[in-house]
């Protein structure tokens, strides 16, 4: 029993941080460090992508024949842990991360041959249409209608929170072929060409201003019956399957922590309520150290997750408990850098920040000027996008849900 | 990276769970710390004649198997599971960590009997003005000739009414804080305590033995002293104990949690049993993230002890302060789900929530470990 790394470990960061350090420009650095959400500025994220890319790191969780690393999970969690520290850009989940995972589990190899490399290099750019505006939670009541056409399945309806609609190419989505009395059977997963006619993207205006979310109308799309993913009507199957990908992920606390440090680091410089540094105010410095430790256990249980899966072991359920953990702490440490950012934390000021996406009905200042620190402008904006983190992927309600039946028994 | 125990570790945990189930019954054991002596003592020589379990930790040298934390983590998980209420954390890691630690021919003699079952060494170090922070202890030892002339007045010192040594921490020169705080070691009992030793025992709210002391021109001979500038040693000892009980706290977590679900399937309202209300499923699934969390707390403090004392600190501090939440809200919560039966001493969930609360305030309360992961995470820039 030890938290000790073996040598081949500490070599394999060591050959991780030099990469790091050789190729991550300012720039790439600082759209890293400026990010509002999860998502990255676009730009810089495929930057980053191509350069990785380059080195065959980009898809590092792929199997090794389609571009993958032949690495350990702890070598996974290293390489995570170290970008992030080095505030390298977030590369977008939803094709390298998600949907990849789909085709390499269930696509036919004309699938794997087209789309796998394309999503490596970027050509193609995925985004997700899951949700709909009456199925959220309630996933398997979505009813975006694809009907039987020859060759085609003609697609009528509307997805809903869909990241970075305007900048895809394709879109991965869920939908129905057939109603029956189990709402889970009837579904198909799809892959569409965002340039069939047919299709109209609304974007949303997120409350911190950002449209990276939006809302895509399909009016009888034609989609190729060879971009279906698995079996028609059996769609269920695939997504059940990736949203563990989008769930499990289990390295979030290298970032948290990394964010909670650098609070630590402001609040040395910002006045306290009560006069002093607002680190040593007991309330403030409290609430700080409680983010903190809960961030040290939380790299602990991820540990002790990746060591189940690591001997071949599913860790099922515990990705639902990661995700609410994760995802709780984050909202409550993007609160407590609002808290830290003092008045500033007031001024809307988006510009000194790196969003994933374009800032809408903003006009920056002609100089420039920035009211404090970038961190103080990015503040708020993050904690508005971080609400999301427990709504996403599954709601933290419907992930209790899961533990509550599938660990629990009840 | 491993977490996985060894096949001897694995030995170790069945044996002593095997003893427990077969051995000792949570009635017994109240009835003994109520009425009776205080604890079991024939428990007490099983551990040590056949499980072996008061040495485990402790050096071959002196009759132990020479095991770390780890092993120690295994015990006291095992230990509070069946809410054993004997010192095994008191005597054997802590006491036994600063009797190793002192090295001297008269610790070493102790620590034989410790390992056979034959002593319990109690700790007095916490006194009403210290607090949590024991490096602010009063308590003066003034040497006289051949003599150390000790006096001050020690506060809820755990088993000194079961103890046959006493590990006094007093201050051996002018010097605050950290400085000149020493550690004397003494035969002691509690039916004659020696003149100038004045105990008052009690029972505690989680059904052990404690007392204060008084202290009054206690003369101890010059080899009671045992270390002079104790401080590290006794600040690891506080250490390891918190790191013990931090296992001990999580192995009763899994009972109470174990237990709490099983009620909620039984216990029948509105026409249905109530684990099939969502309110309740959350709410257990909330405890079940905080038992989860409180494991890898352990984890995180048991395999940081040997580390450099910062580091060791900071990781004990988040462990302590981990458990202690954990504790407070899956004990509240059991309670809560069991109704008004949780609250009686009929059903096992009342005594796990006494011990439960107790451990939040030993070696170190929630808040105090909060306060010192603070201190030790601050920017120094």
């Amino acid at each position: 029993m030890d938290l000790a790394w073996s040598a081949k470990d500490v070599e394999f960061r060591d050959e991780v941080r030099a990469f790091l350090n050789a190729k991550l420009t300012p720039e790439l650095r600082r759209a890293g460090r400026l990010m509002t959400s999860v998502y990255a500025d676009h730009e810089a994220s495929m930057a980053w992508q191509a350069i990785l890319y380059e080195r065959g790191w980009a898809a590092p969780a792929w199997p090794v024949e389609y571009g993958g690393c032949d690495w350990t999970l702890t070598q996974h969690y290293i390489f995570n842990r170290e970008s992030t520290l080095a505030d390298a850009p977030a590369l977008s989940p939803m094709g390298i991360k998600m949907v990849a995972h789909a085709i390499v589990a269930f696509g036919t190899r004309e699938q794997k041959d087209y789309f796998l490399p394309r999503i490596l290099t970027g050509e193609v750019f995925f985004c997700q249409g899951y949700s709909e505006p009456e199925a959220g939670s309630d996933l398997a009541a979505l009813s975006m209608a694809a009907v039987d056409d020859g060759d085609d399945l003609v697609c009528t309806g509307s997805k809903i929170w869909t990241t970075h609609a305007g900048e895809a190419n394709w879109i991965f989505a869920l939908v129905r072929t057939t109603r029956s009395a189990k709402k889970q059977h009837g579904i198909t997963f799809v892959l569409i060409d965002m340039a069939t006619p047919g299709i109209e993207i609304r974007p949303l205006v997120m409350t911190s201003g950002e449209q990276i979310q939006n809302q895509i109308f399909f009016d009888a799309v034609r989609v190729p019956k060879a971009n279906v993913i698995g079996a028609i009507d059996d769609g269920w199957t695939v997504a059940k399957y990736l949203l563990e990908f989008e769930r499990g992920g289990g390295a979030a606390a290298p970032a948290l922590q990394v964010m909670a440090e650098s609070i630590a680091e402001a609040a040395a410089h910002q006045p306290g309520p009560a006069g002093g540094a607002l680190i040593d105010d007991a309330a403030f410095a409290v609430k700080l150290a409680d983010v903190r430790i809960r961030a040290d256990v939380l790299e602990i249980l991820e540990y002790r997750v990746l060591a189940v899966v690591a001997d071949g072991g599913n860790p099922g359920a515990d990705s639902s408990m990661l995700k609410i953990l994760a995802t709780e702490l984050s909202q409550d440490i993007t609160e407590l850098a609002l808290e830290a950012a003092g008045p500033r934390g007031r001024v809307y000021q988006p510009h000194a920040t790196l969003p994933g996406g374009p800032v809408s009905e903003f006009i920056p200042p002609t100089d420039d000027y920035v009211s404090g620190e970038p961190w103080q402008a990015v503040a708020p904006l993050h904690y508005f996008n971080d609400r999301a983190g427990s709504i996403y992927a599954g709601s933290n309600e419907i992930q209790r849900n899961i533990l509550a039946k599938a660990t629990l028994g009840l | 990276m491993d977490f996985a125990l060894s096949k001897e570790q694995t030995l170790l945990r069945d044996g002593l769970n095997k003893f427990l189930t077969a051995r000792y019954e949570l009635e017994k054991s109240r009835a003994a710390a109520k009425t009776g002596p205080g604890w079991q003592p024939e428990i007490w020589r099983g551990f040590a004649e056949e499980l072996g379990i008061l040495g485990a930790t402790l050096p071959e040298a002196v009759g132990g198997s020479g095991g770390g934390p780890a092993e120690a983590m295994v015990i006291a998980e095992e230990l509070g599971r069946a809410l054993v209420i004997e010192p095994f954390v008191d005597t054997v890691i802590v006491a036994g960590g600063l009797l190793a630690r002192a090295g001297s021919e008269a610790a070493a003699a102790v620590l034989e009997h410790v390992a056979a079952g034959s002593a319990v060494v109690a700790l007095a170090a916490t006194e009403a003005g210290s607090g949590d922070h024991w490096e602010d202890i009063s308590t003066t030892a003034v040497r006289d000739g051949e003599y150390w002339v000790l006096g001050g007045s020690k506060a809820v010192v755990m088993n000194a009414p079961l103890a046959t040594h006493l590990l006094i921490v007093a201050r051996t020169g002018d010097s605050e804080g950290q400085q000149a705080i020493s550690l004397f070691l003494t035969e002691f009992n509690p039916a004659a305590p020696p003149a100038g030793v004045t105990m008052h025992g009690y029972r505690t709210i989680d059904d052990r033995r404690a007392a204060d002391l008084i202290v009054h021109e206690l003369r101890l001979p010059a080899a009671a002293l045992l270390e002079a500038d104790a401080w590290p040693s006794l600040a690891l000892a506080r250490d390891e104990g918190a790191a013990a009980v931090c296992a001990e706290a999580v192995g009763a977590m899994r009972k109470v949690l174990a237990d709490t679900v099983d009620y909620s399937k039984q216990r029948q309202q509105f026409g249905q049993p109530i684990a099939g209300f969502q309110v309740l499923q959350h709410r257990m699934v909330d405890m079940y993230m905080e038992l989860e969390q409180a494991a890898s707390a352990v984890y995180l403090a048991v395999l940081n002890l040997d580390a450099e004392p910062t580091t060791r600190a900071r990781a004990v501090s988040a462990a302590k302060a981990t458990v202690g939440r954990a504790a407070r809200f899956i004990g509240q919560n059991a309670v809560q789900l069991h109704g008004g039966m949780g609250m009686t001493e009929e059903l096992a969930i009342g005594h796990y929530f006494k011990r439960l609360t107790a451990i939040q305030y030993e070696f170190g309360s929630t808040d105090y470990h909060r306060a010192r992961y603070a201190k030790l995470t601050r920017p120094t820039r």
